[in-house]
């Protein structure tokens, strides 16, 4: 059920992507309008499959050790987020796309910029559907932690707005040859560019911040040197340059970028590259 | 050191380091390298100590020059930026701000309650200074944010001096306890002679729940600590939630299971079953003579299917061959391809496998961790006070003419979010005008 559902989310996504590209080809603000509109229509269904999974993964959960009283209820619910592995994950990262490009662009999403952000997501979910293993799977001890849903929603809500700056980053660098006229002015993708990366550090500050307390509480140390740790700071160190040389040295346009191109290919590496290439303390997300 | 360039030439060293340090194996012995990359680079990259980056000058020399850079800018920016602060927004200021629009009320209109309306609803509650020939409403928001960056960087190092006192009044150890055994020491490294403990702590029971598929659901240690022999306090501990006792946390880090016995199996060939006796991890002689095992590892629950004991076999020259032994599944022995397959024509079966879990415990002191969470706190509020408080100030100058009408002079700036202040600046002049004759 919740397959189908989101299934038909990744539809929606891939239309709305089309309507976008179709309403910057011919510059038609009804187009637009529309894809918006399904763009949001497309959420809003993504959200309730994210609901229905966590309640399934609690009812299961439940089954197996009905919980005694509030209190416990309460930390299942917690503990049940569907956030524990790689395929939850993938489907919280797509979620996170539109929901922070509808959220915080409002209706300077449009265009290209909205096909963009449309397609990623649509391209992640499709993965998740078909690619990854999606049965709900018993949480082993170390997951279980209030820390949980907090560290990895923060997380991955930094990376999908790193990756709404790299679609910025990549309109922008795309007409650093000649202006083109369809496409979003670089006079109004430089600030995207800054605004989703300044929401994606202040999220990954709290995700590395979370993991860290959690990391100390369940392992005894808040750092150790774990590649995806290392990863997450070498992210970091590449955002709080773009953020330093923008903000003292005021560099704008192509070198805030390129920045924010280097930046996602960091998230990434940090998202896949560890997960897949790289054991460690994380490797339990694949 | 104050320079915006070194900053960033640090932050990308940095990077460029602890990529190296991800893609390189880090903290094994000179043999994994030798045996890995060669014998003239692996002794290169232990020389250069490429193998203990992040502990080596490689990455410690950029971090301390970059404390100095954050040091040095906050020497250099943090009383300017405490003086800005500080510096009242009065009436001079405000009316040296640029002008947004000017309004003007008839002689039988009070302004003063559409005014307030108005800042409130768009701004916040004003401030009001009367002068005998001026009323001024003040407001002001993001007045903090210049020290927003500098608390920042004030909780970078912070967070670096943190690191310090743990590397170096800090210790970490582990600690393995059998059910029912106690403690006075703990290994502080495997080298050197184990490191005492100013108590005791005794294992009461060890427990672990397994889920069906056999992934261990939960584990948890029921410890009690001593102080000359008597019990002080006793304490569940679980992964995810440590104790502290004396100075010291307890962490549950993970466990085992060894026998408390010799494990008894039962040896056929064919027909012809013997009882054999297999001492923990000492070759053992089958019967005949032909072959030989060896008890190597013990589980408690292997797959869910029970307990089972893995075991080397060997006959003859070749490779020994190596396989469990359920206690509870003896069929499984049959079973080809799977971890309990026997291949050769003895069969092995358990009859007696005494053992007992032992738990695994982290033992481990940082008094650097206070500092570190500090820190934490203070990068956050910094981030609030530096990306979410943009400094904005209004004013709005009331003049009453001489018959009895009112002239209004709307006056702000936000120098760090143009676009955001035009945008309330259209919303606020669109109230007034509504409160306004024109």
């Amino acid at each position: 059920m919740i397959s189908l559902t989101l299934g038909g989310v990744t539809l929606a996504y891939l239309i709305a992507g089309l309507l976008f590209l179709g309403a910057g080809l011919w510059a038609a603000p009804r187009l637009q309008r529309l894809a918006r509109a399904l763009l949001w229509s497309g959420l809003a269904v993504h959200t309730g499959a994210l609901l229905g999974r966590w309640l399934q993964s609690y009812s299961l959960a439940s089954q197996h050790q009905p919980p005694a009283g509030f209190g416990e209820l309460v930390r299942l619910v917690v503990l049940q987020a569907p956030l524990s592995n790689f395929y939850e994950s993938l489907v919280f990262f797509s979620w996170c796309l539109p929901a922070l490009a509808l959220i915080s662009f409002r209706r300077r999403l449009e265009g290209y910029l909205g096909a963009l952000v449309a397609t990623l997501a649509c391209l992640l979910l499709a993965y998740a559907s078909l690619g990854v293993d999606s049965s709900i799977k018993p949480l082993m001890p170390a997951l279980k932690s209030n820390w949980l849903l907090i560290h990895v929603a923060t997380c991955f809500l930094g990376y999908g707005a790193f990756a709404l700056a790299f679609g910025a980053a990549l309109l922008h660098l795309w007409q650093t040859r000649r202006t083109r006229p369809e496409l979003p002015g670089r006079a109004l993708l430089d600030p995207l560019i800054y605004q989703a990366t300044v929401i994606g550090f202040v999220f990954l500050t709290l995700g590395i911040i979370t993991g860290a307390v959690w990391a100390e509480s369940a392992w005894g140390r808040y750092w150790s040197w774990d590649p995806k740790e290392t990863w997450s700071l070498i992210t970091w160190l590449i955002y709080a340059t773009l953020l330093h040389a923008r903000l003292v040295k005021g560099w704008q346009g192509r070198r805030i970028a390129w920045l924010a191109v280097f930046g996602f290919l960091a998230v990434l590496f940090t998202y896949f590259g560890v997960s897949f290439l790289l054991p460690g303390l994380h490797s339990y997300l694949t | 050191m104050t320079s915006i360039r070194l900053t960033v030439f640090l932050l990308l060293v940095l990077a460029l380091v602890a990529i190296i340090g991800t893609l390189l194996p880090q903290g094994e012995p000179l043999d994994f390298y030798l045996a890995r990359y060669g014998n003239s680079a692996g002794a290169f990259l232990w020389r250069f100590r490429l193998t203990q980056i992040y502990y080596g000058p490689w990455f410690l020399g950029p971090l301390s020059l970059l404390a100095a850079n954050l040091l040095a800018c906050l020497v250099h920016g943090l009383p300017q930026a405490l003086s800005r602060v500080s510096r009242p927004f009065t009436g001079e200021v405000a009316a040296a701000l640029p002008e947004r629009g000017r309004f003007s009320w008839p002689a039988e209109v009070d302004p003063h309650g559409a005014v307030v309306t108005a800042f409130r609803q768009e701004l916040g509650r004003p401030r009001r200074l009367v002068f005998p020939d001026q009323e001024i409403y003040l407001v002001e928001c993001g007045r903090f944010r210049p020290l927003g960056p500098y608390i920042i960087h004030l909780a970078l190092l912070l967070i670096l001096v943190g690191g310090v006192l743990g590397k170096f009044w800090g210790l970490t150890g582990s600690l393995a306890l059998g059910q029912g055994e106690t403690a006075q020491t703990f290994v502080k490294d495997p080298r050197r002679p184990e490191q005492a403990l100013n108590f005791q702590v005794r294992l009461d029971r060890f427990q672990v729940r397994f889920y069906p598929s056999g992934v261990p659901e939960e584990y948890r240690s029921d410890l009690t600590f001593l102080q000359d022999g008597r019990e002080v306090r006793r304490a569940i501990c679980r992964v995810n939630d440590p104790v502290s006792f004396g100075g010291l946390t307890f962490y549950q880090s993970s466990y085992g299971a060894q026998p408390t016995g010799p494990i008894r199996f039962k040896v056929c060939r064919g027909e012809d079953c013997h009882p054999v006796e297999a001492p923990w991890r000492r070759r053992v002689e089958l019967p005949g003579g032909q072959a030989q095992i060896i008890a190597l590892r013990l589980e408690g629950d292997l797959q869910g299917l029970g307990p089972a004991v893995q075991v080397a076999y060997k006959r003859g020259p070749g490779h020994p061959q190596i396989f469990w032994v359920s206690q509870n599944h003896p069929e499984l022995a049959g079973k080809p391809g799977s971890p309990f397959w026997q291949p050769d024509e003895y069969r092995l079966t358990l009859t007696d496998l005494p053992f007992r879990y032992y738990s695994v415990l982290q033992v481990k002191k940082d008094p650097g961790v206070w500092w570190v969470y500090g820190g934490f706190i203070l990068v956050l509020a910094g981030l609030f006070l530096a990306f979410f408080r943009s400094p904005q100030r209004w004013a709005l100058i009331l003049k009453k003419g001489e018959d009895g009408s009112w002239a209004g002079r709307l006056l702000g700036s936000a120098p760090r979010a143009r676009e955001a202040f035009g945008e309330r600046l259209t919303r606020l002049k669109e109230r007034l005008k509504k409160g306004a004759g024109s």
